[in-house]
């Protein structure tokens, strides 16, 4: 059994195939936002050197969202494609999700921030607690930076470390480490990915994938749908005026 | 439905029509299947491009299925995927790249990129069997006015262009500031069956002697002006009057032109094609200018004027024949020039 994992919600695209062994393999572009151009040579690449075709698939898994509209279009439309023209049944991995594989052995908060401009972010945060399980410390959603850490600063426990993740820490860093400074919990300590883990790795997003296929959670392609987490602009100005 | 004939999935996704449709040996469609925007945007007045894109995904996969479905074809069978790659809204656009880039790669098929414009030029292969190139191409639409010279299936040139606004984008502001609404192509022709054409006479642009290049901006303006001259005097306007005189000035001036560059390239026949091409009064003028000089005129139903993938596909498949396919680094092109 073979899934293939398109992740394209960020900068850098990457895809990967896991097998039911949990066996990754994952081919990345430092192509910046190029995905619509790159996404199928990358994965004729990633199968070509694993020896496999596109027909050694069976389930085609896609990181849904948060991120970048655009990327998230990419990855959701190309993943039903493959899935309708093959035939397959699709896994849809929630992205912020996904940075708790970029980091398996940590025992922190993991807390990936992405950029939505206007002073905002998509984030989340989670935790491993062994086992292989996690828990949601903060529910994945578009935050104002400062409420994203009021509800980090409240469900964090005592000595519990908290790692940044995502193209956020470029913008917020200042910020965050401020927060850290001022705040009257002096539990918290802060630190921020490097650079190797920092960013969406679609290796993890198979990894979760894989999760969630044992699960049996995996779903048809017209049931898949990109995670927004937020209204287009002209939208929220029409119901702002209604 | 296969016995060894040549079956081509288009697929068009470039401003808010989602569409895909299944062809038989380049001329025959068997289905094309649209699913349409127009009401989502109507409530903001215009296409949001970001709106857009999000219903072209909603909807991708759905139409995809019922074109197949309608034509009684399996993706299986498919020959050969033809997709709309500009220009158009970028992020509309990738939805259906995206789609078509993954399917043909999934079923080891080649694929094709097709110009929009080069798409409603052969949405006239489709209504007429026996239409060859050469001809003279008038293309009128919310995106694109082009008067272009067609030596071939593959060959084009462009001889005029807009140089500010498309027509169907001035139509869609005259019908705003008329309190007509949007799309402003449909809801002025019928407004005009009403009015007196010669009510309000508005400046026909014609730019420079011999030019076949257009500008749309003056007449808006000029309606604007007249709108605003009829406010200070306090007089009531005529919005049936407004709208036919507005429409007879535009049209006035297109089909000047596209007569005018027919003659020139001596061709004797023109094809009128995109959204505008379904306006009455339009085809109504081009049929008489024609007939005057002994030129034949063609153009497509009403359902193959508007943005559909049936165009798509056999624009695709003559593009196949010649030997152009292209590979999965295909990209989006929102100003691809024909």
């Amino acid at each position: 059994m073979n899934i293939l994992a398109i992740e394209t919600t960020g900068a850098e695209a990457s895809v990967a195939v896991i097998d039911d062994k949990g066996e990754v393999f994952m081919e990345g572009s430092d192509q910046k936002l190029n995905h619509l151009q790159n996404l199928m040579p990358m994965v004729h690449t990633l199968l070509t050197k694993r020896g496999m075709t596109i027909d050694d698939l069976e389930y085609i898994a896609v990181s849904e969202g948060p991120g970048s509209f655009t990327g998230i279009r990419i990855g959701v439309s190309s993943a039903r494609a493959l899935a309708q023209a093959m035939d397959l049944e699709t896994i849809s991995v929630p992205t912020l999700k996904s940075f708790l594989y970029n980091v398996p052995e940590y025992k922190g908060v993991i807390c990936p921030i992405f950029d939505a401009r206007r002073s905002q972010v998509y984030g989340g945060a989670y935790r491993w607690i062994g086992d292989g399980e996690f828990t949601e410390v903060v529910p994945g959603a578009a935050y104002d930076l400062h409420e994203l850490l009021e509800l980090l600063e409240a469900a964090v426990q005592p000595k519990q470390e908290i790692t940044f993740f995502g193209d956020g820490i470029l913008p917020y860093r200042e910020q965050i480490i401020e927060w850290q400074r001022s705040s009257l919990n002096d539990n918290i300590r802060v630190r921020f990915a490097e650079d190797g883990v920092k960013l969406q790795k679609a290796s993890s997003v198979a990894r979760l994938a894989l999760e969630i296929y044992r699960a049996g959670a995996v779903k048809s392609l017209y049931d898949l749908k990109p995670v927004y987490m937020r209204k287009a602009e002209a939208e929220r100005k029409l119901e702002g005026k209604a | 439905m296969k016995e060894n004939q040549f079956i081509t999935l288009g697929i068009e996704s470039s401003c808010d029509e989602t569409s895909a449709a299944v062809i038989r040996e380049g001329r025959d469609v068997r289905s094309n299947v649209i699913a349409s925007q127009i009401k989502v945007h109507q409530v903001f007045g215009g296409v949001v491009p970001e709106i857009a894109s999000r219903h072209h995904l909603d909807n991708i996969n759905t139409v995809i299925y019922n074109a197949l479905e309608e034509a009684g074809t399996k993706l299986k069978e498919v020959d050969l995927i033809g997709v709309t790659y500009g220009p158009g809204l970028v992020g509309a656009l990738l939805i259906g790249l995206a789609t078509a880039k993954a399917m043909a790669y999934a079923l080891k098929k080649p694929l094709v990129g097709v110009h929009h414009i080069q798409g409603h030029i052969s949405a006239n292969y489709l209504e007429h069997k026996d239409l060859e190139p050469p001809f003279m191409a008038l293309v009128v639409s919310g995106g694109h006015t082009n008067i272009i010279d067609v030596a071939d299936y593959n060959h084009y040139e462009v001889l005029g262009r807009t140089r500010d606004d498309a027509a169907g984008e001035a139509f869609d502001k005259v019908a705003r500031v008329l309190g007509l609404g949007y799309p402003g192509g449909p809801l002025i022709d019928e407004a005009a069956k009403k009015g007196n054409a010669h009510a309000v006479e508005f400046k026909r642009v014609f730019l420079e002697k011999d030019s076949l290049d257009f500008s749309f901006s003056g007449i808006k303006t000029g309606v604007l002006n007249y709108l605003n001259t009829q406010r200070l005097k306090g007089e009531a306007v005529n919005v049936e009057d407004t709208a036919a005189s507005f429409q007879l000035a535009v049209m006035e001036v297109i089909v000047a032109k596209a007569v005018m560059a027919a003659e020139r390239m001596k061709k004797d026949r023109i094809v009128l094609a995109g959204g505008v091409a379904a306006n009455s009064l339009l085809r109504k003028m081009l049929k008489e200018a024609c007939d005057k000089k002994g030129f034949a005129l063609y153009y497509p139903s009403p359902v193959l004027c508007t943005d559909n993938a049936a165009m798509i596909g056999c624009a695709a498949y003559y593009k196949y024949q010649a030997g152009l396919a292209d590979d999965f680094y295909l990209d989006a092109y929102p100003n691809l020039a024909l």
